[in-house]
């Protein structure tokens, strides 16, 4: 499928902020399962200095920093994909026999996935965790099934509820008030999945908001979205990781579905928030950011545009930021 | 032998013999190493009460430390009380201070510091400096593989948990090699001495460890003490390390030779801040704290009153994490946005490089063996004793059953998200706990680290008597007490390092098995003998370039330049709140209490300049009511700003930069302080604060001052920001006495014989003003003395031209900002005596009780009220010419 994605961000400084550096992972990775066709970023004012690289993970990565008095800024990415959906592959092995291969024997085999089993700022290892992902864990199933089940737990457990928590709010906390966004979801079952020994990362990207007629809109679209990627070792190498959205309830092979576009993946959300900086002055400011996803000409006519602009307005803090789906 | 503790023929004075007696006394717990003796006290067999009639059974001193003994008979009677009083003394007076995060915002813990070094043989120091330096290579070597193919994980020599899953390791510098190829410039290692007489290493500091600034001012207090010990034992000396490192940072630096080095610090709110300043000013680096730091285009640079200064070196003291609030924690506000870049680009040498915490952690020991006889192909010269991480299987099924004799420690220290918990000890716990402890090892294996335990050698270490025990033990003993001794590797060239000769040694509290600064613990100079020549090197640079001649003149950063601006303000305030309450407090009680105008004068005063509480009926009124309100604000930090207020400031801003300081200039500060509030508090408790005690404590307290600001005026540098300093004094002195002048007038009072004298008295004319005048109360006496000489530096005349002249110098650089802040201070030659002098009649009513009119002064309220408004405006504008890049209001975004 053909998809292209504005995401457009856009501050307001009160009073016009003197310097400013930010860190943005706004391009779509490009890999055998999602092609990148076109992107550019659109950053106003201009910016001092930019530059483009990879993390640690792979993604692509751009630092950009603004030295003169500013009391707007504007990112703008655009973006046209091609992308693929897979349905889920059988994998046989069991999950405990998964777990064994993470644990660490001298001198043994070393699967660098392993970095996905530790905890992360957002997802910590904790014995709640555990206990509402045990039922999931039925001895002998595989990986893949058992995140199916815990995926489909999430999605009939927990109310989807915008505002309902902040980008800070901690894993433990959005788990025990049943509630939250994609963000919130997408940690809750990393963090059930590592507590309990399975090898997990976190997804930030766009899910298609105009769907096919005739089927339901879904949640989340009209932002950027996040959910889960899990890791299975049976699996041909290269291909071992498969994706669930616990907010929708979808999975696939390197992906949900062919309308959902990966823009990068990490620990947990904050190695891949999409934008991120340190400024100094502006004591307060307004953040507006609206996304659109659209199939692309080429692939049957474009819809309307129906990116939803979501505004939050916020007081002076030292951290502030807007959650993911 | 004689039972030495049972002899007080003496009396209260430790003669050497005495001193050797005490020593022989001093035996180590059995199965600890003793350090007196240089082997292990065997098990008891009898009871402990007749420890001390063995004594004889007791093998003999070592040579070095019989030897360090005998050096006291020269000494002639320097008791040891009397030495460890001294030294307590002067660790207090050099502010020598450890803040501990469990009080933070209470008051500085004095370093503790014990009075006996202890002594390192010259074999043995040999061995640990053999085993240091090959785990520095080893370190470094695992620090290069980790950052870079991480072949160590894939050969599974190293579990992906301790790196991967070690909240230390730093994902965004993966793939970056430092600039000068050297990732460790200093580590920091702790040992042990086990029964055996050999060092263990019970833990390594990789990230910012401390302790290379005091153990150089133990060294200095310590060598002071024993200077005949010192001189002929042939003791390692320290200089000539810090000298190599930090030549090796400048080589290694992008800027070679010339590279600009700072020291990062977290600011005066961290434990170990007094270090930061001692050692910064030691190497003759710039202290900095993050926000004093930009970067731009990927380079660092210092803000400064002169603008932007590159820095190509940071000695870091912050923790990793805080380092680039960018890519690291977003709610830092230690570190510098954009550093990671500039580190990466190669622009800027971090010692030690970012993201060596996960050297750290306990479990690493049980790996090194392996991996030393992997990557050095050597077996470990200076090993850990016996280490199991728990998340490997079969150490775990080792270490359980061993878990009484052991420690156990968390795998990732410090990091409460990663299961981080107090190191316990197996013997002090339960049957039951213990098992508690196993269960959760077995669940959360990957945390647990077990290490078998060692029993830590014990130094001699002097008791003073404690305070008010008469009995015959009041003399003081020698005890032995459990240490454990960090010693330090630093760089002194790429990928080569050597072993600091001596180090910091942590001496338990009485009955401790952990030795912490935290828990009550002590601190001990170390002396590395040598057989060999004593290197004599001194820290003074031998050869200057002129890069360095031009970087050695001392920047200025903005934040030190606006701290210095407020420390010249209080300073100022607090000699005028000294002078006004101690006038107020003579005249209330002196000739002239009934003058009516004098008393409105000084009840205006002292409400204006906040001695009194707000509300308080004036001394007209209530005159002792007046009074004991002025008296009970004199040290008090609430309510009223009075002098206690003005010194408590005066300390706090001198404390951030405190590396601008003299010594004695601090030491002052702190001294004036200390006394001010203690002697406040002592005359509030007795509930009899009388004027007189006032009095007193305030001549005291001036007394302070007059050191202080001589220590101002000649004790520092004048650059910049002594400029600043000197500006910010001049614009508190110019409000103040034109303001004192002006109320002067309003209420009549310097019309009055007691006024006219308050007055020459508050402007520290009195000596000069009789001299000039003799008895006269003349206004354009008073006016000429007061406004217009040149000579006093009280009178207006001097402060706006001294005021005008430093503005100018200041703003030298820019030549349009500084002319015009200092046209904004009245020109002192435009006035003139006659026009000041001239006054019209006051209409009768508003006369004073006396009859005569003394008239309205129109050209002088003038002058005054220009003076007080100059005052104003000219500190307004210089807050927003030079400070207003300080930085403060630095956020994170994110979405």
């Amino acid at each position: 499928m053909y998809l292209q994605i504005t995401h457009a961000t856009r501050y307001d400084y009160l009073p016009a902020v003197e310097i400013a550096q930010h860190m943005a992972y706004l391009q779509p990775v490009s890999n055998q399962f999602q092609k990148l066709l076109s992107h550019s970023l659109n950053i106003s004012p201009t910016p001092t200095q930019m530059t483009q690289t990879l993390d640690v993970f792979g993604n692509p990565r751009c630092f950009f920093s603004l030295q003169s008095p500013h009391t707007v800024l504007d990112v703008v990415a655009h973006s046209v994909v091609h992308t693929v959906g897979r349905a889920l592959p059988l994998s046989l092995s069991s999950w405990e026999q998964t777990r064994e291969q993470y644990r660490y024997q001298s001198g043994g085999h070393f699967d660098a996935a392993t970095e996905f089993v530790f905890a992360s700022p957002f997802c910590p290892r904790a014995p709640e965790f555990a206990a509402y992902a045990r039922p999931s864990f039925v001895p002998g199933l595989s990986v893949l099934a058992v995140a199916q089940d815990l995926m489909q737990r999430i999605h009939t457990d927990f109310i989807y509820e915008s505002q309902s928590t902040e980008i800070n709010t901690p894993a433990l906390v959005a788990l025990a008030q049943r509630k939250g966004v994609c963000q919130d979801f997408a940690h809750i079952m990393i963090a059930c999945l590592r507590t309990l020994g399975i090898a997990a990362r976190y997804v930030s990207g766009y899910l298609l908001t105009q769907p096919a007629p005739g089927t339901v809109k879904l949640k989340g679209s009209d932002a950027s979205h996040a959910w889960v990627a899990v890791y299975s070792p049976d699996l041909p190498p290269g291909e071992r990781w498969c994706d669930f959205d616990p907010t929708n309830n979808r999975a696939g092979w390197h992906s949900p579905g062919e309308d959902y576009v990966t823009l990068a993946t990490g620990r947990d959300f904050s190695d891949v928030s999409p934008i991120r900086g340190v400024i100094h002055g502006g004591a307060s400011h307004t953040l507006t950011v609206g996304v659109t996803v659209e199939p692309a000409p080429g692939d049957g006519p474009a819809g309307p545009p129906c990116g939803r602009p979501r505004i939050g307005h916020q007081n002076q803090s030292q951290s502030q930021s807007q959650s993911q789906g | 032998m004689k039972d030495a503790t049972n002899s007080p023929s003496f009396g209260d004075i430790v003669k050497p013999p005495d001193v050797q007696a005490l020593a022989e006394a001093c035996v180590a717990a059995p199965g600890h190493f003793d350090e007196l003796r240089g082997c292990t006290t065997a098990p008891a067999e009898a009871p402990a009460e007749n420890a001390t009639h063995s004594i004889a059974d007791n093998p003999e001193l070592t040579r070095a430390w019989a030897q360090f003994f005998e050096n006291f008979s020269d000494t002639g009677g320097i008791d040891l009380n009397q030495r460890a009083l001294s030294l307590e003394r002067q660790i207090r007076d050099n502010g020598v201070t450890y803040n501990v995060y469990a009080d933070e915002g209470g008051p500085q813990r004095p370093w503790s510091l014990d009075l006996f070094p202890l002594l390192i043989e010259p074999d043995s120091w040999l061995q640990i400096e053999a085993g240091v330096k090959q785990r520095m290579k080893l370190l470094e070597q695992i620090m290069a593989d980790v950052y870079g193919p991480q072949k160590l994980l894939v050969q599974g020599m190293l579990p992906p948990a301790l790196v991967h899953g070690h909240p230390g390791y730093l994902r965004p510098l993966h793939g970056v090699k430092p600039v000068g190829g050297t990732h460790l410039h200093i580590a920091a290692f702790d040992l042990a001495r086990g029964p055996d007489g050999n060092w263990w290493v019970v833990s390594q500091r990789c990230q910012a460890p401390s302790g290379l600034g005091y153990l150089l001012e133990n060294r200095l207090a310590i060598s002071n003490q024993f200077p005949l010990a010192f001189q002929t034992m042939r003791v390692q000396r320290l200089a000539g390390t810090y000298r190599a490192l930090m030549e090796s940072l400048k080589q290694m630096s992008p800027a070679g030779a010339d590279s600009h080095i700072a020291l990062l610090t977290p600011g005066p709110y961290n434990e170990t801040y007094f270090e930061h300043a001692y050692l910064a000013r030691y190497l003759g680096l710039t202290l900095v704290e993050g926000s004093d730091l930009i970067v731009r285009d990927e380079r660092l640079f210092l803000k400064t009153l002169k603008g932007l200064v590159p820095v190509h070196g940071l000695l870091k003291r912050v923790d990793d994490e805080y380092l680039d609030p960018l890519e690291l924690r977003p709610d830092s506000t230690l570190g510098v946005p954009g550093l990671l870049q500039a580190i990466r680009a190669g622009n800027v040498l971090v010692a030690n490089a970012p993201g060596s915490a996960f050297l750290e952690s306990p479990a690493l020991q049980g790996f090194l063996p392996a991996l030393s006889r992997h990557l050095l192909g050597e077996e470990l010269k200076l090993p850990a004793s016996p280490t199991w991480w728990c998340g490997e299987r079969s150490a775990m099924e080792d270490a359980l059953p061993q878990l009484r004799d052991c420690a156990i420690k968390p795998t990732y220290p410090g990091s409460p998200s990663h299961g981080s918990f107090d190191t316990v000890m197996g013997t002090s716990l339960s049957p039951r706990t213990l098992d508690e402890w196993a269960g959760r090892i077995l669940r959360q294996s990957e945390e647990h680290t077990v290490q078998a335990y060692v029993p830590l050698s014990q130094m001699p270490t002097w008791q003073m008597p404690a305070a008010g025990v008469e009995d015959h033990e009041s003399k003081g003993r020698i005890l032995p007490r459990s240490v454990v001794l960090r010693v330090f590797a630093v760089s002194d060239g790429p990928q080569s390092w050597r072993v600091l000769p001596g180090g910091l040694a942590r001496v338990a509290g009485a009955g401790a098995e952990i030795a912490s600064m935290q828990r009550g613990g002590s601190s001990a100079d170390v002396w590395a003998l040598t057989r060999g020549e004593v290197d004599k090197t001194t820290l003074l640079q031998p050869h200057l370039t002129p890069a360095s001649l031009a970087l050695r003149k001392r920047l200025v950063t903005s934040r030190a330049a606006e701290n210095l601006f407020w420390l010249g303000r209080y300073t100022e305030r607090a000699e005028n709140a000294i002078r006004l309450a101690r006038l107020t407090l003579e005249c209330l009680n002196g000739e002239d209490q009934s003058s009516l105008p004098l008393l409105a004068w000084l009840s205006k005063m002292a409400v204006t300049n906040t001695l009194v509480l707000p509300g308080v009926p004036s001394a007209a009124l209530a005159r002792r009511v007046f009074e004991r309100s002025l008296i009970s604000s004199l040290g008090s930090t609430e309510g009223a700003t009075s002098v206690g207020y003005y010194l408590r400031a005066l300390k706090m801003t001198g404390a951030t930069v405190r590396e601008r300081l003299s010594q004695e200039h601090w030491r002052v500060i702190v001294r004036a302080e200390e006394e001010l509030f203690s002697r406040c508090a002592e005359h509030t408790q007795s509930g009899d604060y009388s004027p007189l005690e006032a009095l007193r404590v305030l001549k005291n307290t001036s007394d302070h001052m007059a050191a202080i600001t001589g220590a101002q005026t000649d004790r520092m540098t004048r650059d910049d920001g002594w400029r600043l300093l000197s500006i910010g004094r001049h614009i508190e002195r110019l409000s103040f006495l034109a303001s004192a002048l002006l109320r002067g007038l309003e209420t009549g009072s310097v019309h009055t014989d007691g006024g006219f004298e308050a007055m020459i008295a508050l402007f520290d004319s009195t000596i000069t003003f009789h001299a000039q005048f003799q008895q006269s109360r003349d206004m354009a006496a008073l006016i000429d003395l007061l406004v217009l000489d040149r000579d006093n530096p009280r009178s207006l005349a001097w402060v706006t031209h001294t005021l005008r002249g430093r503005l100018a110098k200041l703003a030298a650089s820019e030549p349009d900002v500084l002319c015009a802040l200092s046209l904004r201070v009245p020109d002192p030659k435009a006035w003139s005596l006659e026009q000041l002098c001239e006054s019209h009649p006051i209409p009768a009513s508003a006369g004073d009780e006396s009859g005569n009119n003394p008239g309205y002064y129109f050209a002088l309220n003038d002058l005054l009220l220009k003076c007080t408004a100059a005052a104003f405006n000219v500190s307004e504008e210089i807050s927003t010419t030079y400070f207003t890049h300080s930085g403060k209001n630095k956020q994170s975004l994110g979405t």
